[in-house]
């Protein structure tokens, strides 16, 4: 039985109750849950595509789609994770529309590093040294390795989660990592 | 630099961000290798950066909800159970005005 005062608790039972509100079409819901989740469905799509103003286009479409398909969703995942899938269809489609990579400068990127304790200066400085080159060599590989590097090893998600998302199979996606990741270790290596 | 170090490295690299041990063949090379382990140490250091940005959110533009809801206009106004029946309602609605307009055009004789 749930506990009505956890606070975890009562933020799920509102997320569910806006979807429900927002798949019988209250507008206003949907306006919550956008909200509440716009940030990390940007943050996904500025992963993947680098460019912050196709990951600007990326996330509205994403958003736009999950308004369409919320009467689908049944609930059996948590609503970040279903938004997640829906981002990085979204981003593949627009790149392939775009059909090549855009460029990203480490600029771009800059914002997008967790903050760094700041009491060790030596510390942080390699910190941030090393970010610089992540974010180059992230920059590097070519699409299809960098969205596996980034939902298996920055989002945790599962080989299956990703080969279905990405339409490949589990093999496929283990083998896409294996080289992903030997290429940022080379990459980086290298740029030591 | 040994051709081992270079087969092992991809396998290293993953034991690295996986937390698992390097697969057999290497695992003896690796444990004796101060090149495979100084590679080892350093993917370690990657795969925790790229596991902290996890936790970074980037603030999305500002006006991202508005086109959003913008975009929704249409959508929202007829609720998806509607769209087909509104539509043909629509064809019909059209075809009785274009009826009604071609028989009270004005007539010359």
């Amino acid at each position: 039985m749930s506990n009505p005062t956890d606070p975890t608790q009562v933020e799920r039972d509102r997320e569910r109750e806006l979807i429900a509100r927002a798949q019988s079409g209250d507008r206003a819901a949907f306006a919550a849950l956008l909200r509440e989740h716009q940030d990390e469905v940007y943050t996904l799509a500025r992963r993947l595509v680098g460019d912050p103003h196709l990951a600007s286009d990326v996330a509205q479409e994403a958003l736009i789609r999950a308004w369409r398909a919320l009467p689908k969703f049944r609930g059996d995942s948590r609503l970040s994770t279903w938004l997640y899938r829906i981002t990085v269809n979204t981003a593949w489609t627009h790149k392939k529309r775009a059909g090549r990579h855009q460029e990203s400068s480490l600029d771009d990127h800059l914002d997008m590093a967790a903050p760094i304790d700041s009491s060790h200066p030596e510390v942080a400085g390699e910190i941030l040294e090393l970010r610089g080159r992540l974010r180059l060599a992230l920059d590097r590989l070519p699409d299809p390795q960098r969205e596996v590097v980034v939902l298996k090893d920055v989002y945790g998600w599962s080989h299956a989660e990703i080969a279905e998302s990405m339409g490949i199979s589990v093999t496929a996606a283990k083998v896409r990592l294996h080289r992903a990741r030997a290429r940022l270790a080379k990459d980086l290596e290298e740029s030591a | 630099m040994s051709i081992v170090c270079e087969l092992a490295a991809p396998f290293i690299a993953n034991s690295a961000v996986d937390g698992g041990a390097v697969i057999k063949p290497f695992r003896s090379h690796a444990a004796s290798c101060l090149k495979c382990q100084a590679r080892h140490a350093a993917m370690a250091k990657t795969a925790r950066e790229l596991a902290a940005m996890e936790g970074h959110r980037i603030a999305a533009p500002a006006d991202l909800e508005w086109r959003v809801m913008t975009s929704l206009e249409g959508d929202l106004a007829v609720p998806k159970s509607w769209s087909r029946p509104v539509a043909w309602s629509a064809a019909v609605l059209s075809m009785a005005a274009a009826i009604l307009i071609w028989r009270l055009r004005p007539r010359t004789s």
